[in-house]
């Protein structure tokens, strides 16, 4: 039945474009050019002929079209169809990809199951489309854009950070992950590892979850509670750039245990190791962590004179003056671009080490020391340094307990300063002197574009006049970045319109 | 907007001018090559402007051409910038609260740290001090020895210790209360926590969706303030474009008219054209056909020609067949008659040995004879140079002899003809003085030598001193130069080339006379420059004066050598032509310029001159002076000629008429002589010849004649 069908059909296009063609043929033209191959050879008569034909035409086209409404030319795949199905059910024992043609490649990716085991896939499949799939498929919310826009990069970067959520030391095995480590170890550049599971407790065994509920309030043994060493696995990844970490463990609920937030002073040398083996790396990252001054001094000891690191983030943690002073030598011996110290305990002296350090630094763009203790005292010589620094271009001291002479002395600083564009004093109590110095000293500066000043004691019309001024540095900034040749005239032109609108 | 907007139309009207004039696709070349002008002029005039006020213009641009737009986008871009401000102010506001709330609760914490840590050192000084009080009671208890004191001590000690710990148990419950208290202060922080993400959250989104809307609504707003200025653009182009077309449009309309008028031009030119072609083409057809059928008849001329050649040719060919045939046998024949001639050459050969022996004999018999022959040739010529030798002297013998004679006879006319004039005529008589009278001797043609010629010159110029008259010498005569300036060239030509001279000579010259002195000078001087004779001597002095005639005039005689030459070069030839002339006839008459004007400097450059002319007729002038010693005759009978007409015609016209007046007279005298002798004559005559009669009849010869002449002859006897 199915070749009956067939044959009519395979030669059914043909036929019914040369019965058209006919068609337009003796219509188009009186004398008969072409006639049928079927047609006896002699040469009838034009119009005969073309009653013939127009007959002929009509009776074939009717053989042609099929009186099955479910009839379709694709009765039977191409054989390439069928080997490109083959292959994708078989690609799991035989990967086939490279040989075969583009067309061929995207359409068995297309049919490709994402849940393929990753030892054969790794390696092999670039195609971001597939990865995409596979993303998707095991995440609901996917931010591509934060894993650099590769859908690859942030499948391993998402598979390896949850097998570090859940691993747990001396109960998991090791190898789970650094069995990984061969097929990650060109896509990685991100570890982003918000919980680390300290080990299970020997005595009694955990009962529910992964988590252990039994851990007594007793000490125990630092030694017991360290967490999964990074070492080996950051020693394989040749291309990481960023690792954002955080020592504690979310979720546990009622199951809180001071121990489960724990980074003890083995994490601290085997990551300070490991940090400081890891030549490729740009920002470092350790929130949350219960990092103290010691452990601070470790880590940043191992940090000094890294050849890539550009940000140093260690908010949130417990750093004191001695932690700021080993931040303000790391700051001249490093090309650090960015440090975070936002709440911490950083008192005068470290802001004055800080400072200190500041002063002739020619990389740091940008410092921020929110929510700590630096008083007047620290923020004058913050301040004081600023005079000569030519580089640092954010300065965040909201909430340090500042006050008038500081404002004083930042006045001055804006004038001279012509690099700073983002200032935060925020949650301080400059009072209202401060403020009205403050606006003295923003009159006469023109590239700061950013001045926070809320919940600091100031007069609301200074505040006001103030954004005025931060209005008009923003439109000049704006300007010159429109048409970096000649941005003299536009500011001119532009100066006396915008207090207007 | 207006001002910009007419000068554009202004300039568009500017930029449109020149499409209106002159046009490049003009058909007029002059139009074009204005019009490709006016376009050069427009183009660096725009980019004079564009490059003076590119930067002014952009601007006014940005300010006033885009206004409509570029305000709606500002004004949507401020309000839209001060609403992300705010709105980033709105929702960072949550978290700077949270931070001075957390400010706030750090210092309270502080505080009450403080507060806690003072108390708690109160606590433990005063349970210090109690337990201090206690300890101290129980060593005052070790030495009571009376059980109810002790026993009373020890209550008061536990009371004691009960209060201690009861008041550590009361810290403990205040500090465990403290604790609930921030418990319950921690779960509301977390709760107020909570509260404000929730709060953030709410204001993220608010915030997101407020800028949302008004993205869309700015965006929408600069949309709609686009379009109407798209609106307005499109508007004022499609006006623009309107009026371009309308003025398109009248043009073509135009250029169709123009196109129009053209094409009914060109069409009556067409079919003037075309009539005249026609008719040219007719015209032609008619003489190409003419042509054809000419060439048609010649054609056929040819063919004919052509059939009667071939005719010709075969019956050449037939002809040349048969006699071909006839050579063949001919040939056949010659080649019999040259084996025969074969053999007669054979024969003759050896004849011809046989005669060439015999002529060898033959020729050396003839060769002694020939040498005999020139021996006695030789001898013949000396004889005959003996001989002529003797003809000369013979024939200057009879010339002296005849001369004589003739003088004789001259002189015996010339006596004749004194006494005729004397006597008869009676008049004086002066007796005629010719050069031939004086010439004894032949008449020698034979050229003199130059010296004696310069002998003469010098000697007449001697004499000129003495006598003026005798200037015309037979010598000059024929050369038509005077002595004197034959004198003066040689004098000249003798001082100035003096190196021709031999210094020895110079040297013997020194004693002698000056005349003598110039003599052998001259001498030696024509020795040097080959002047033999007096012609070459006369040629000499000719060709001075003749270069002298030739360059004076012209005074530029020194500046060009070539023309000189050239010059010279003619006056050799015409004295070459001259000096053959001169020897037949007189030269034609010249006044001879004056010598003196020869320039001694030009003497050598003559010199020069005449030494290579010279050389030339030297040449061909030997043979004729070979033959010159045969002596020429002519002379001779033109002296002889001369010697007979030594009387003159008149005179002897004079003596004829004398004759025959003497003759008449005479014949009157001898009539009368006659008449008286008559009869004197006749009567002896008588007896005479009766004496002779006597004497023939007396003669024996008489009788031995047949018939005797006394028979025929009759004396006439009386």
């Amino acid at each position: 039945m199915q070749e009956t069908l067939t044959t009519p059909s395979l030669s059914g296009p043909s036929q019914s474009s040369i019965s058209t063609q006919d068609r337009s043929s003796t219509a188009g033209q009186t004398s008969s050019t072409g006639p049928p191959p079927s047609k006896p050879s002699t040469i009838p008569p034009p119009v005969k002929s073309k009653g013939l034909s127009s007959r002929a035409g009509v009776r074939r086209m009717r053989r042609i079209i099929a009186e099955d409404v479910e009839w379709s030319l694709a009765i039977v795949p191409f054989l390439t169809e069928l080997c490109i199905q083959h292959i994708v059910k078989n690609f799991q024992n035989n990967p086939i990809l490279k040989q075969l043609l583009p067309e061929h490649q995207k359409k068995v990716l297309n049919n490709l199951p994402p849940d393929l085991p990753l030892t054969v896939t790794a390696n092999l499949i670039d195609d971001e489309n597939y990865w995409r799939r596979c993303c998707l498929q095991r995440w609901p919310v996917c931010h591509v854009d934060k894993h650099g826009g590769s859908w690859k990069r942030m499948f391993f970067e998402l598979h390896l950070e949850n097998l570090l959520k859940h691993f747990i030391p001396s109960t998991t095995d090791p190898a789970v992950i650094l069995n990984l480590l061969p097929l990650c170890r060109n896509y990685v550049r991100t570890i982003r590892v918000d919980q680390f599971l300290p080990p299970v407790q020997l005595l009694p065994p955990p009962q529910s979850g992964d988590l252990s509920d039994s851990g007594s309030e007793g000490e125990m043994e630092e030694l017991a509670t360290d967490h999964y060493q990074l070492g080996d696995l950051v020693a394989g990844l040749s291309h990481l750039e960023e690792l954002d970490l955080v020592y504690g463990v979310k979720d546990c609920g009622m199951n809180f245990e001071w121990n489960l937030f724990l980074f003890t002073y083995g994490d601290c040398h085997s990551l300070a190791a490991t940090v400081k083996a890891c030549h490729t790396l740009k920002i470092f990252r350790l929130t949350r962590s219960k990092v103290d001054d010691d452990k601070a001094r470790i880590l940043i000891r191992s940090l000094l004179d890294h050849p890539a690191l550009e940000e140093l983030d260690l908010s949130h943690n417990l750093i004191g003056d001695r932690g700021a002073r080993a931040a303000a030598k790391l700051l001249s011996h490093s090309r650090l671009r960015v440090l975070n110290l936002a709440n911490n305990q950083v008192r005068a002296l470290g802001a004055q080490s800080l400072a200190h350090a500041l002063a002739h630094n020619t990389n740091l763009i940008s410092l921020n020391l929110r929510l700590n203790c630096v008083e007047d005292e620290g923020g004058q010589a913050l301040t004081h340094a600023l005079q000569t620094n030519k580089c640092l271009t954010t300065l965040h001291l909201g909430g340090n307990e500042l006050s008038e002479p500081t404002a004083t002395l930042l006045s001055q600083v804006l004038s001279i300063n012509t690099t700073l564009t983002s200032i935060n004093l925020s949650c301080n109590h400059i009072g209202l002197d401060g403020g009205k110095q403050l606006l003295e000293g923003m009159s006469d500066n023109k590239t700061l574009l950013e001045f926070d000043l809320r919940l600091s004691d100031i007069a609301q019309e200074s505040e006001y006049l103030i954004s005025q001024a931060l209005c008009a540095n923003r439109e000049a900034a704006r300007q010159r970045a429109l048409n970096p040749t000649h941005f003299m005239s536009p500011i001119t032109a532009k100066g006396p319109e915008n207090p207007g609108g | 907007m207006n001002p910009r907007g007419s000068l554009e139309v202004l300039e568009e009207k500017e930029d449109s001018a020149p499409i209106l004039g002159p046009s490049i696709h003009s058909d007029n070349p002059q139009e074009r090559i204005q019009a490709r002008r006016l376009r050069i002029a427009a183009r660096l005039e725009a980019r004079r402007r564009e490059a003076l006020g590119e930067y002014l213009d952009g601007k006014k641009e940005s300010e006033e051409d885009q206004s409509k737009s570029y305000k709606q986008k500002e004004e949507s871009r401020l309000k839209l910038a001060k609403l992300l401000l705010c709105g980033t102010e709105l929702v960072t506001n949550i978290q700077v609260a949270a931070d001075i709330r957390e400010i706030h609760r750090r210092v309270e914490e502080e505080e009450i740290k403080r507060q806690r840590l003072e108390k708690l050192e109160n606590e433990v000084k005063t349970s210090q001090d109690k337990f201090d009080e206690i300890t101290v009671k129980w060593e005052e208890g070790k030495q009571k020895r009376i059980p109810q004191e002790l026993w009373e001590m020890l209550n008061a000690q536990q009371v004691h210790c009960a209060g201690l710990i009861e008041d550590k148990n009361k810290l403990i419950n205040e500090l465990q209360q403290e604790l609930k208290t921030k418990d319950d202060q921690y779960v509301k922080d977390l709760k107020k926590q909570s509260d404000d993400i929730c709060l953030l959250l709410e204001r993220m989104e608010e915030q997101v969706k407020n800028v949302m809307k008004s993205f869309r609504q700015e965006l929408y707003h600069i949309e709609k303030a686009f379009e109407t200025e798209r609106q307005e653009l499109l508007t004022s182009n499609k006006k623009k474009w309107e009026r371009a077309l309308q003025t398109h449009n009248a043009r073509e309309l135009e250029y169709l008219m123009n196109r129009i008028k053209r094409v009914e031009d060109y069409e009556k030119q067409l079919n003037k054209q075309r009539i005249r072609d026609c008719e040219e083409y007719n015209s032609i057809k008619i003489k190409l056909e003419q042509d054809v059928q000419i060439l048609e008849q010649q054609l056929q001329q040819m063919k004919a020609t052509y059939q009667l050649n071939q005719e010709k040719l075969e019956y050449n060919f037939q002809v040349l067949k048969k006699r071909d045939e006839e050579s063949t046998v001919i040939k056949s024949q010659q080649k019999r008659k040259i084996n025969r001639l074969h053999d007669v050459l054979i024969n003759l050969r050896s004849k011809y040995n046989k005669q060439v022996k015999l002529f060898q004999e033959e020729n050396r018999s003839l060769t002694s004879d020939y040498k005999r022959l020139v021996t006695q040739f030789k001898e013949l010529q000396k004889a005959m140079r003996h001989f002529a030798v003797i003809d000369d002297k013979q024939f200057q013998e009879i010339w002296l002899m005849n001369e004589e004679e003739a003088k004789d006879l001259i002189s015996r006319a010339f006596d004749v003809d004194r006494i005729i004039h004397m006597q008869h005529l009676g008049l004086p008589w002066t007796a005629p003085d010719f050069w031939f009278l004086r010439n004894v001797g032949p008449i020698s043609q034979q050229q003199k030598s130059a010296t004696q010629i310069l002998e003469e010159v010098l000697m007449q110029a001697e004499e000129e001193g003495t006598e003026e008259s005798e200037s015309e010498s037979y010598l000059d005569l024929p050369k038509q130069v005077s002595a004197k300036t034959t004198r003066k060239i040689l004098m000249l030509l003798c001082d100035e080339s003096g190196f021709l001279i031999e210094k020895k000579l110079l040297g013997l010259l020194l004693p002698l006379e000056k005349d003598e002195c110039y003599m052998l000078r001259l001498d030696a001087i024509f020795s040097a420059l080959g002047i033999e004779n007096e012609d070459d001597l006369y040629k000499l002095v000719n060709f001075f004066l003749k270069y002298q005639a030739h360059h004076l005039p012209p005074p530029q005689e020194q500046t060009s050598l070539i023309s000189a030459s050239e010059t010279v070069e003619q006056l050799v030839l015409q004295g070459v032509k001259s000096g053959s002339l001169a020897e037949g006839e007189p030269q034609e008459q010249e006044p001879p310029p004056s010598p003196r004007l020869i320039h001694p400097n030009d003497v050598l450059k003559i010199l020069e001159a005449f030494v290579m002319g010279l050389r030339k007729p030297r040449d061909f002038q030997v043979p004729v002076k070979l033959l010159k010693v045969v002596r020429d005759d002519s002379k001779d009978s033109e002296y002889w000629k001369a010697l007979t007409t030594v009387i003159p015609s008149t005179k002897q016209n004079l003596w004829d008429a004398l004759y025959t007046a003497l003759e008449k007279y005479h014949l009157v005298l001898t009539q009368r002589a006659e008449l008286l002798v008559e009869n004197q004559c006749l009567e002896r005559q008588n007896t005479e010849l009766l004496q002779l009669l006597q004497q023939y009849l007396d003669s024996r010869i008489n009788s031995e004649l047949q018939v005797p002449p006394t028979q025929v002859f009759r004396v006439p006897t009386k």
